[in-house]
């Protein structure tokens, strides 16, 4: 790269690894209290895909917009694109979709889609209705 | 390495479909609980994970479809919304969904103090 100048610390360029460090540890504390209140596979899932996500967009994805890591290019006149680049490639498409895999897996588990009994019916149980006369109310 | 790893791994197949599975689960489950909890997270999830999916399916099409002669056609007020949009609905995708898991879980703790 032959811009050495650093970014104006308002420009998106400069804004966006700030969002998604915040938006990745606000995943990963929400989830975390989220899954507090849960039982069973549903919050370890939750959980573990968060933390995943998290390590994703905190970690990974800012070294990339900062240029620590070098970008994977499939194109074969990129040869700067070497074995580490392809490494951290599998790294971060690991780490993003298998987070995304697992979050919605625990979601979905929390949500009860896989389930065929309603579960509005759960929640909501009919009030059960008592057939007494006025003579026993008063007895 | 062999040849069908590496194909899967360097062409991103398995990994994208896993992706994307992920996150249709992750919509199926917001609009779910958005119908039986009638609360406004699942509504907020379900639309950051419609923005996702359509800016994954963008990453996808691009290499395929967008050639010189579509973007010689497009113009340059097309070509900037093709630049600017996706990391748009990238980001708004990750607000939606983390803003909506909030609401859900702020309805989870009034519901059950």
């Amino acid at each position: 790269m032959s811009c050495v100048i650093l970014p104006p610390l308002a420009s998106i360029e400069a804004v966006k690894p700030v969002f998604m460090i915040v938006m990745g540890v606000f995943l990963m504390i929400i989830a975390w209290r989220l899954a507090k209140g849960l039982e069973g596979w549903s919050a370890r899932l939750i959980v573990a895909g968060t933390i995943l996500l998290g390590v994703g967009y905190t970690v990974v994805l800012p070294l990339y917009d900062a240029g620590v890591i070098p970008r994977y290019s499939l194109r074969p006149s990129a040869l700067s694109s070497g074995p580490d680049a392809y490494a951290w490639n599998i790294v971060k498409t690991f780490v993003m979709n298998f987070g995304w895999l697992l979050f919605g897996l625990g979601l979905a588990i929390h949500a009860r889609i896989f389930s065929t009994t309603s579960p509005g019916r759960k929640l909501s149980p009919p009030t059960p209705v008592t057939h007494e006369s006025p003579a026993q109310r008063t007895s | 390495m062999n040849l069908l790893l590496s194909a899967l791994l360097r062409n991103h197949l398995l990994f994208d479909a896993l992706g994307i599975i992920g996150l249709g689960l992750l919509g199926l489950a917001a609009i779910k609980l958005a119908r039986t909890y009638k609360s406004w997270g699942g509504t907020m999830m379900a639309l950051g994970t419609i923005a996702l999916l359509v800016a994954r399916l963008y990453f996808i099409l691009h290499p395929i479809f967008f050639t010189n002669d579509l973007e010689a056609a497009m113009g340059p007020l097309g070509i900037s919304l093709t630049i600017a949009l996706p990391p748009l609905l990238l980001s708004f995708g990750l607000a939606g969904i983390v803003w909506g898991l909030w609401g859900h879980e702020r309805w989870i703790q009034e519901e059950s103090p």
